[in-house]
């Protein structure tokens, strides 16, 4: 996940790597996300988010779309 | 080692793995990690393969050193993190901000547009993000992520 100026500059990136243009949050969005991911991995009683809680973390971020499906 | 001894170490090598990185900006590999812990090299090993099955953290694939244990990244990336009086570096923007999170620590966020080079700053402080720029670019979606998680 990169950081890029906007769009225009994502657009370039994408071109010459033939790569698919996937889909952009904001950066207060990835801090609400990064924050609730992260904000207890040092405690000794961290355990690895569910598929469910993950799935329930995207939608409280307003990603809902296919791209942000974690099942097959 | 039983599997549940294995998976107890597991828990102590996370446990240190952590705060160790936490407190000194460095992660700590195998070698470090059995003398702190007092337990064998091959042990630590096989704790920390356990640990990068369970995706929390990630091997390199040449020497199986530690390379991320996510916020954290073992060596210099192009997302640095000042915190804590301390220089730490994530793998992405999103670890990059993780790192402040995880420490619960106000922080400065440098890294480059992915496209122009141009320096970006982020900066975490009171628990918000007080300031920012840009917008991220999520590449790969999210059923893949871990497909190939260096370039997600």
């Amino acid at each position: 996940m990169l950081l890029f100026r906007d769009e225009e500059h994502i657009d370039r990136w994408c071109q010459p790597r033939d790569l698919v243009r996937g889909e952009t949050i904001s950066p207060e969005q990835t801090w609400r996300l990064a924050h609730a991911w992260y904000k207890d991995k040092l405690k000794p009683d961290w355990r690895r988010h569910t598929l469910e809680e993950t799935e329930a973390l995207l939608r409280s971020l307003g990603l809902t779309s296919a791209f942000w499906n974690l099942r097959d | 080692m039983g599997e549940t001894d294995i998976e107890a170490l597991a828990r102590d090598v996370r446990i240190h793995l952590f705060r160790e990185t936490a407190a000194t900006a460095k992660i700590p590999q195998a070698p470090q990690i059995s003398r702190a812990l007092g337990r064998s090299e091959p042990d630590v090993r096989a704790a920390l393969h356990q640990l990068a099955a369970g995706k929390v953290l990630i091997l390199a694939p040449n020497d199986g050193n530690i390379w991320a244990a996510n916020p954290f990244c073992a060596v210099p990336s192009g997302f640095r993190v000042r915190a804590a009086g301390k220089k730490y570096w994530g793998i992405c923007i999103w670890d990059a901000l993780g790192i402040a999170a995880a420490l619960g620590a106000d922080a400065i966020v440098t890294t480059t547009c992915g496209d122009c080079g141009d320096v970006m700053t982020l900066e975490v402080r009171d628990g918000r993000l007080a300031r920012s720029e840009g917008i991220v670019h999520f590449a790969i979606p999210a059923h893949h992520w871990w497909d190939n998680i260096g370039f997600t």
